[in-house]
């Protein structure tokens, strides 16, 4: 009896819901073709990878090509090595990014704001340019190695794990500093003047009440990077030395053997990492219930004590001095013939036509993706905060969910839909372009979400009751509203758009090449020079683009 | 109000962006998809462009990285042409029906072993494949200099060789044909899983061993003739060594995809590949090309092994399923 009340009652306000939905028709009409985009650009690649690793085709089901993977030993290490790589990375950059921030945000001195910016650096340089870097300085015959081979006369190889590692480290840091960071700078400060006060010293503060504050985004940082550095097949192909990765192999399996059924088990077991994490975060993380101590209480955190302060910036100092010497190596490598065997100057390497058309069609195509996904994920999050839509808490899902698919078996998905009917998008600029975004709405639909929801809707009201239609409202007073979330959907979908490479290798052309890929390749063949020149350049595009934008908000008062 | 006139003005560029977008991609230039080097193949477009006025959008891709996305992709082929690619591969190409067949007059005193007999294929330079030796290293570590196919083998030579993987680079599938056609196929096997040991690394590319060893990485790399001669002229301390058994050889080929809509623009590169002018700029890239009386191939072709391209053709897909099956364990 109870049970059938409930169920009419839950009819009755769904169809309440839809015909309120259906009260504005403009609004339904674009949540409708919304939620249709994120299916076809999100969902249904996903479940194309999942349905070829069956082999589904004319014979039906095959578990042909799991038994293939479970039988080789070849493919579990690849597990194994995938595994041991992104949860070694991802513990070195937590300990790296809790042991910068606590300084940086504890300081506002000129040296702690140069450490802020050289952490973030490794953002707007391709993720695998830190192992051309890397091979340079410790290759076999690279400048540090022999130094060290005549110093103690140990022979080591950065080729293989460690190099994967260390390239990881340095790509993937941006990401978690800048969320322990946030975490960190928003901790209200009077908690650990309580515990000071009681005498307990620094590093007990610290201990007990500063990490355990900050473990929310201390989580959700390690979580991010981890899916990240499992995701990444670059450094694996150039540095790994041979030794197999899962993404890397998926990667070659599609190129090398055209075996997209092999490739899709292996994006497979790429993707049940990410989306058990993914949905961990989603519903598990969120009401850790920490933040409502977060509050603007207008005190400034406790300055560092000197045995904490020294014991922080020695590694501070370090790391940022690597990370520039990985920055001065690329650098040094565009203007040198071969850089530490022939160190004449030389422009050569920037002469490369085909490397400034690719540097070209991907200033084109990541400014387009960045406009789109901006503008959907700042659409999205006003329909999905103010509007009755049914199913929207499914639909955000997968879009943010969009973020946490690795990007080599996006790419396998977009092989599988597109390149034949009723598509046929193979080849062209626009299934680049919708890659790009559909991959990161998510970061702009966060962004506007959470600001609707700061933004009270008396606002809206007030416009509605003067006389303005909901589309007139929705100009005049939202989008201006939402303004600084479309920034950042734009800058985090440009800057990324410029370096991605995992989900867009697979979908080039001639023409259509990318900067990004074509680094890749340059560094396949050994191409320091070329390679070096042609990252300095997306480097300084990427870096420019910025300032620009750093300009921009300066002038308008947008906070970006 | 300024923000919002901002939006539109950013919203309005967008579309006039994606307006500009849609229109050069409906393929202008013709779609060309290489395995050369991007600096050698950089050149190569220039030149092309200055002298037929045709446009040019390259890709490079590894040969069988190529072939194989070829392969994926037809009948609709991404791209008009192919200038640049293994000798083996064009005969396999010619037999899936993938041409389209061209007679060309420039290329009429290119002697007919080198292009295919209906114009699908011609070849405008061939390739041998080379050791690389790096002296320094030989000499700092106290190894001898191989001097053949064989001599690879020595346990002295463990961690010091770089091979590229014949998955995706045509060097390295040209060393396991050459090896193959040498000692045949049950030998051949036994070869490799012993060189195996002594392997450090297989690249993707066919040039990448060159690099290699020329900066010092490893003290050998199987690798192809011009790769090893460019470092030597810029001063590298390395040494081409011509195995004794004898080398494979292989042409690079170029040819028009048969579902080209810009046959014409396409005919008309073909036709300029075959000139002198051209040649000449391959010759500073390629040790050898076919255009008889521009280089001189006198003293190299003694070593060549009786190479069998067909062989390639009829055997690569048997070949490289049995080398995963091996060498990815």
């Amino acid at each position: 009896m109870s049970t059938e009340t409930t169920k009419q009652s839950r009819t009755a306000r769904l169809v309440s819901d839809l015909r309120q939905f259906w009260s504005e028709p403009w609004f339904a009409i674009l949540t409708m073709v919304l939620a249709g985009a994120i299916l076809l650009f999100i969902v249904v690649p996903v479940f194309a990878v999942l349905l070829k690793s069956f082999g589904m085709n004319e014979n039906g089901f095959t578990l042909d090509y799991y038994q293939e993977f479970f039988s080789r030993t070849y493919y579990f290490d690849a597990i194994i090595n995938s595994l041991s790589a992104s949860i070694l990375s991802t513990i070195i950059v937590v300990f790296l990014s809790v042991s910068i921030s606590l300084y940086v945000t504890r300081s506002s001195s000129f040296v702690s704001k140069f450490y802020r910016g050289a952490a973030l650096l490794p953002l707007v340089a391709p993720p695998f340019i830190f192992s051309l870097s890397l091979i340079i300085l410790f290759g076999r015959n690279g400048v540090i190695t022999n130094i060290m081979n005549h110093a103690i006369g140990v022979e080591f190889s950065i080729y293989g794990f460690w190099g994967v590692v260390i390239s990881q480290v340095l790509g993937y840091f941006p990401i978690g500093y800048m969320l322990v960071e946030s975490t960190m700078r928003n901790m209200s400060p009077s908690l650990e003047h309580a515990s000071s006060d009681l005498g307990a010293s620094q590093w007990k503060t610290l201990r007990k009440i500063t990490l355990p504050l900050s473990q929310s985004g201390i989580t959700k940082a390690g979580l991010l990077v981890f899916v990240m550095a499992l995701a990444d097949f670059s450094n694996p192909l150039i540095i790994g030395g041979g030794k197999p990765f899962l993404a890397s192999e998926a990667y070659l399996l599609v190129v090398g053997q055209q075996n997209l059924e092999q490739a899709a088990v292996l994006g497979v077991f790429l993707i049940i990492p990410s989306l058990i994490i993914f949905i961990f975060q989603t519903y598990f993380l969120k009401d850790s219930g920490l933040e409502t101590i977060s509050g603007e209480s207008g005190a400034s955190n406790a300055p560092l004590s000197r045995k904490v302060k020294s014991t922080v910036m020695t590694i501070n100092t370090i790391f940022v001095a690597f990370i520039i010497l990985m920055f001065v190596m690329v650098i040094l490598g565009a203007f040198v013939k071969i850089i530490g065997i022939n160190n004449t100057f030389t422009l050569e390497h920037f002469k490369n036509r085909n490397g400034w058309d690719s540097l070209y069609t991907s200033v084109f195509v990541s400014f387009i993706a960045a406009i789109l996904a901006a503008t959907i994920g700042m659409l999205q999050g006003y329909l999905f905060a103010r509007k009755p839509i049914p199913g929207k808490k499914v639909l955000e899902f997968l879009t943010l969910f969009g973020l946490a698919v690795p990007g080599t078996v996006m790419g396998i998905g977009y092989v599988l839909i597109f390149n034949g009917p009723p598509f046929f998008l193979t080849g062209t600029v626009l299934l680049i372009v919708l890659n790009m975004t559909f991959r990161k709405i998510g970061v702009g639909l966060e962004a506007s979400i959470s600001k609707m929801h700061q933004i009270d809707s008396s606002m809206e009201e007030a416009s509605s009751d003067l006389g303005s239609g909901p589309y007139r409202t929705f100009g005049k007073i939202i989008v201006p509203l939402l303004s600084p979330a479309f920034i950042a959907g734009f800058v985090y979908t440009f800057m990324t758009a410029m370096v991605s490479i995992s989900s867009v290798i697979f979908l080039i052309a001639p023409g259509t090449n990318l900067a990004a890929v074509y680094i890749l390749n340059l560094a396949e063949q050994a191409r320091v020079g070329m390679a070096s020149a042609m990252s300095f350049i997306l480097i300084v595009i990427v870096l420019s683009c910025m300032g620009l934008l750093k300009y921009i908000e300066k002038k308008t008062g947008v906070s970006i | 109000m300024k923000k919002l006139i901002t939006t539109t003005v950013i919203l309005s560029a967008m579309f006039l962006l994606a307006a500009c977008g849609n229109s050069s991609s409906n393929g202008e230039p013709l779609q060309v998809y290489t395995h050369n080097d991007s600096e050698e193949m950089d050149a190569m477009v220039q030149d092309i462009e200055e002298n037929t006025g045709v446009q040019l959008d390259v890709l490079r891709l590894s040969s069988g990285e190529g072939w194989s996305r070829i392969q994926a992709e037809a009948p609709e082929i991404g791209a008009d042409m192919q200038i640049g690619m293994l000798h083996g591969f064009g005969i396999k190409a010619e037999e899936e029906g993938y041409l389209l067949p061209y007679q060309s007059e420039e290329w009429e005193d290119v002697p007919d072993k080198f292009k295919q007999e209906d114009g699908e294929w011609y070849g405008t330079s061939f390739w041998y494949n080379l050791i690389a030796v790096n002296e320094d290293i030989i000499k700092e570590k106290g190894l001898d200099v191989p001097q053949s196919w064989e001599d690879l083998l020595d346990p002295q030579y463990k961690g010091e060789i770089v091979l590229p993987d014949p998955g995706t680079s045509g060097t390295a599938f040209l060393a396991v044909s050459t090896i193959m056609q040498l000692m045949g196929e049950e030998e051949g096997w036994k070869y490799f899983e012993e060189l195996d040991s002594n392997v450090a690394q297989y690249t993707k590319s066919g040039t990448a061993p060159a690099q290699m060893v020329a900066q010092g990485e490893y003290a050998i790399g199987v690798t192809w003739d011009q790769a090893v001669y460019d470092y030597i002229e810029q001063g590298y301390p390395i040494t081409d060594v011509i195995p004794s058994e004898g080398v494979g050889y292989s042409l690079d080929v170029a040819w028009i995809f048969e579902n080209t809509d810009q046959p014409e623009k396409a005919k008309k590169v073909m036709d300029y590949l075959g000139t002198k002018d051209f040649m000449e700029l391959s010759a500073e890239y390629r040790s050898m090309v076919t255009k008889p009386g521009v280089t001189d191939d006198s003293g190299i072709e003694e070593s060549f092994i009786d190479y069998d391209a067909q062989w390639d053709a009829d055997n690569r897909d048997r070949i490289m399923k049995k080398w995963q099956d091996k060498f990815s364990d």
